[in-house]
């Protein structure tokens, strides 16, 4: 009985490993591994990742594309585990979103001395071939900047929703949120409070500052996955003057700032990300050598009526902004930007 | 005068309570609103919920670890079913079928096979676990709109929402189940002892296969509540929190773990509590890191109170 | 059904070892089989790197699940083993950067994991609470603690002889291996060849008898907790050593693993039934396929699901089995 199950179990595992060998003349072999894959975000982009992968190994004849993900679902020893193992395979190239980058140091000199290159995803990383951030400290900015702007000078109040404590990502977009708030006077923090990447605790930590604070006028996050449950809760309670704020450019989120209770978003969209990977390893194993420190274009974005009444405002015009429509189809089709045309 | 003491000892978790509700108000006023008090009662449910079924396995001598996971992955069978048919009624009666059919095979794994139940159900936290991503499509998140979600939601009766209603009934019919008919007698007498139960001729393992089902349930219902609240579902919601503040609820409520004892009030405060504690710790700022500590002290503490008060019943009796 | 386990535990020894010698065989097949079928799909698993690959990354689990084995025989089970770890470790690693001392930094992480298992020890072997609930308090408790101390952050660690255990390795062979052979074998003798070892069976076989017979389960209890939270300790040397750099998040869902390595190593939830042995080939089996799905790229819902049913499998084969020798 147990050992039916547990070669069943084998089988199913071994079927899934089958695509991975197989061998062309010029192959390029990319793994991503991630710190988890069940937010919507991480979903959005080890879709994307995916795709493009496929994408790329049908557009081009002489090169074999192939890729895997792997999610260490929150747990460093687990990433270092399959970090080394994946060093062992030696693919081309290898994406990691290190949970700690100072546990990740002695990795790097091993899978260079195996001839990988690695790219260091969102902290920056020294010894890496390739940082590829995303500039949270100036995107966390523009937000904040345009609920000065958007606030046109009234008394405004606003509750911050921050990732888990002592994550990198999430301090940067803190840092940036606050300072691009710290621009005007008539904005107050009211609130800060870590909800850890979590939905149904920001939902709770939403429907206690409704509450605490009948005169929030705004939420702002570091992470579109704060807004859904956030959203909900206020409509719910017929609560149409909240503002939101967003990070992340989930499409839904952005598909709400038409009706007016998403203000702003900042344009990563996972989708994007994960195209933009397989776009940079592509150009890497052509023989072009992209920035030491990629920065991933990501802009603000605003509805264009509202991008005016920001600029009357004082929002400075040299910050670059995506109109919604724009926004959505740039987020839902990555290969516009970083398909294989973009390099052909 | 020794009423008062009793009453202080056996209740202890009445006063507790209000005296950190009070303690809450003097720090910020608001604590005390219609509005607060009106947003802990509805996020109280999904964690009730669970309670709840745990406590009969509890009282009964076992856990069952796959309650959280399972309301998860029960709200994930309902946004499937809402995905692919537009409708609720199908996607409730399939919630309702599923849980009580994993509830029918714990409880026949623990009770006809012998199984331990910390074991099938930890399995049954993996697989529900899996089957939460493997059942959605590429593992996106499906949005719930339409009536029954507002209504379930957010919809409220004389100022009390319908969810906290629903539990508030729940637990009466508990009440009355666990104290006035034989089942709730048997479920004691399989806590205290199982051998015992078994002679005295009661049928140990459909009671059991009983509890297990009932508490599969409330995991049902508790995905239902949990997913109209969102608005929509996704694999990755944090199931295990729910099952921790739920077992945290019925020992701060003073269920004996080890079986045969516990009150359906005792349960009822001790899950006040813990929405009390998730409530104030937010209104108050308190920094995140010190959560942890808290309610790892609280659950301490109330585990020793357990004790004195065990201790002193003991004496009493002699 | 008391009276039969007492009897298979003092009565009939040879029976119970049969059983579980029978267990290890099965145990070692599957560890081939899974072997065999993951080398082909893929040609690297049998490599010797991926061999040290391995064996690293179950160092922290083949002690941390001698030390459920312990608690288990007792009947119990100690939840808070792994944020243990990253308590242990956080006042180890606290104790390096503040004297410098990579000795005191041993000590204090040890003893800080002891203090742990002493509290668990407390109210599970003198109150007589529940070891389910104890230890979950233990769990969120030594996590919160570990996460204030760091203040969330990590805390970067250079100290070469500190990070000597985790961090070095002999060619593919990484020293913390027979490092875990030389605490297999000290645990060995501490539970065949001392009177502790006959109390934490005879704990797990029955409290009560115990008592009777003079043994004082009490007092073995909280030492078996105690001798977990010094594993945790340890384990929070090593993993400190392995990431050469203190995390609040370390260890997060080890006792899980280690649970399901222990039960897969045939020894029983109940208590008074199992050997370390078992739970040596348990934690293999169990890296082998955590291993093995890393390396086919498994989806991570899927290797949930694989978990699940092999754990389950495990313990239905153990009381069908059990079932038969009894009819």
């Amino acid at each position: 009985m147990k050992l039916k199950t547990m070669t069943a179990g084998l089988a199913l595992a071994t079927a899934f490993g089958a695509g991975a060998a197989l061998a062309a003349d010029d192959t390029l072999d990319i793994v991503f591994i991630n710190d988890g894959h069940v937010a919507p975000y991480h979903v959005a982009w080890l879709t994307g990742f995916e795709d493009a992968i496929a994408a790329y190994d049908k557009a081009f004849e002489d090169v074999k594309v192939s890729g895997r993900w792997l999610s260490a679902e929150g747990s460093l020893e687990k990433m270092i585990q399959q970090t080394e193992v994946t060093i062992n395979e030696r693919p081309d190239v290898m994406f990691v979103n290190a949970i700690n980058v100072d546990a990740f140091e002695p990795l790097v000199a091993k899978a260079q001395a195996e001839g990988i290159t690695w790219i260091a995803v969102h902290s920056p990383m020294e010894s890496a071939d390739y940082s590829f951030t995303l500039g949270d400290v100036a995107n966390g900015t523009n937000q904040g900047m345009a609920m000065c702007a958007l606030s046109k000078g009234e008394p405004f109040k606003v509750g911050v929703m921050l990732g888990q404590a002592g994550n990198p990502s999430g301090e940067a977009r803190r840092e940036g949120i606050l300072k691009g708030i710290a621009t005007c006077d008539n904005v107050e923090v009211v609130a800060e409070q870590p909800a850890d990447w979590d939905t149904v605790k920001a939902q709770t930590i939403a429907e206690n500052w409704f509450t605490q604070y009948p005169d929030l006028n705004a939420i702002s996050g570091v992470t579109d996955a704060y807004m859904y449950p956030s959203i909900a809760i206020a409509t719910n309670a017929g609560n149409t003057d909240i503002q939101f704020y967003g990070y992340d450019g989930d499409i839904p989120i952005i598909q709400q700032m038409e009706s007016g209770q998403v203000m702003a978003d900042i344009l990563l969209s996972g989708t994007r990300e994960g195209w933009n990977f397989v776009q940079m390893a592509y150009r890497i194993h052509k023989g072009e050598t992209p920035e030491k420190v990629y920065d991933f274009f990501t802009p603000l974005v605003l509805t264009e009526e509202n991008h005016k009444i920001a600029l009357e405002h004082g929002f400075p015009e040299d910050v670059q902004v995506y109109y919604v429509p724009q926004a959505l189809e740039v987020a839902a089709k990555g290969y516009l930007e970083f398909g294989p045309d973009s390099v052909k | 005068m020794p009423d008062v003491g009793r009453l202080l000892r056996e209740k202890n978790i009445i006063f507790v309570t209000l005296a950190l509700a009070l303690v809450f108000y003097l720090i910020s006023p608001r604590f005390l609103s219609l509005d607060n008090m009106s947003a802990i009662s509805r996020q109280i449910v999904p964690i009730g919920l669970i309670a709840l079924g745990q406590f009969f396995v509890v009282v009964s001598g076992n856990i069952d670890l796959s309650l959280g996971m399972g309301s998860v992955l029960w709200a994930i069978v309902l946004g499937v079913f809402f995905g692919l048919t537009g409708g609720v009624a199908l996607g409730i009666v399939a919630v309702i079928a599923f849980s009580l059919m994993a509830g029918f095979f714990n409880g026949v794994m623990v009770s006809k096979l012998k199984l331990p139940a910390f074991i099938v159900t930890l399995s049954m936290l993996f697989v529900a676990q899996g089957l939460s991503g493997l059942i959605i499509p590429r593992g996106q998140q499906i949005f719930l709109m339409g009536g029954f979600f507002k209504f379930v939601g957010a919809e409220k009766f004389m100022g009390f929402y319908w969810s906290f209603l629903f539990l508030v009934a729940l637990y009466l019919a508990a009440y009355i189940v666990y104290n006035h008919t034989r089942w709730g007698a048997y479920v004691i007498a399989i806590g205290n002892s199982e051998e015992n139960a078994r002679l005295a001729g009661i049928k140990v393992d459909r009671v059991k296969i009983g509890i297990f089902m009932f508490s599969a349930l409330c995991s049902g219902f508790a995905g239902i509540i949990l997913s109209s609240r969102m608005g929509f579902v996704q694999p990755g919601l944090d199931g295990n929190g729910l099952l921790l503040d739920g077992i945290a609820a019925i020992i701060i409520g003073g269920v004996l773990i080890l079986g045969g004892r516990g009150t359906i009030g005792g349960a009822f405060w001790g899950l006040l509590f813990i929405g009390v504690i998730n409530n104030a710790l937010n209104l108050l700022n308190v920094e995140d890191v010190w959560h942890q500590v808290f309610k790892g002290t609280v659950i301490l503490a109330a585990l020793g109170a357990n004790w004195v008060l065990w201790q002193s019943r003991q004496i009493e009796a002699q | 059904m008391m009276t039969s386990t007492a009897t298979l535990a003092s009565g009939t020894p040879k029976k119970a070892i049969d059983s579980l010698m029978l267990r290890y065989l099965v145990l070692i097949g599957l560890i081939v089989i899974a072997s065999v079928g993951f080398s082909i799909a893929n040609e690297n698993f049998y490599s010797l790197t991926n061999i040290g690959i391995l064996l690293r990354s179950i160092a922290v689990l083949f002690l941390l699940a001698m030390g459920m084995t312990f608690i288990m025989l007792t009947g119990g089970i100690d939840l808070s083993i792994g944020s243990n770890v990253a308590f242990s470790g956080a006042v180890g690693v606290l104790t390096l950067v503040t004297t410098g001392s990579a000795a005191l930094g041993f000590a204090t992480s040890i003893l800080a994991g002891m203090l742990i298992g002493g509290i668990n020890g407390f109210f599970i072997g003198r109150l007589k609470l529940s070891p389910f609930m104890v230890s979950l308090a233990t769990y969120a408790l030594a996590r919160g603690l570990a996460l204030v101390l760091y203040d969330a952050n990590s805390i970067n660690v250079d100290n070469a002889a500190f990070l000597w255990l985790g961090g070095v390795s002999w060619g593919n062979m990484p020293v913390v291996i027979p490092f875990v052979a030389l605490v297999f074998i000290a645990l060995s003798v501490l539970l065949y060849q001392t009177p502790f070892g006959r109390d934490v069976y005879a704990a797990g076989a029955n409290a009560n008898t115990a008592f009777v017979l003079g043994r004082r389960p009490e007092r073995t209890l909280v030492w078996v907790y105690v001798l977990s939270g010094a594993l945790a300790g340890l384990s929070a040397i090593i993993t400190v050593g392995r990431v050469s750099s203190g995390q609040p998040w370390a260890g997060l869902y080890l006792e899980f693993d280690a649970i399901t390595a222990v039960i897969l190593g045939g020894t029983s939830l109940f208590g008074g039934r199992g050997k370390l042995l078992g739970t040596i080939l348990g934690v293999l089996l169990y890296g082998i396929i955590i291993n093995g799905l890393v390396l086919t790229g498994t989806n991570p819902y899927l290797q949930s699901l694989i978990k699940g049913l092999i754990l389950l499998g495990v313990v239905l084969l153990d009381t069908l089995t059990q079932k038969g020798k009894a009819a």
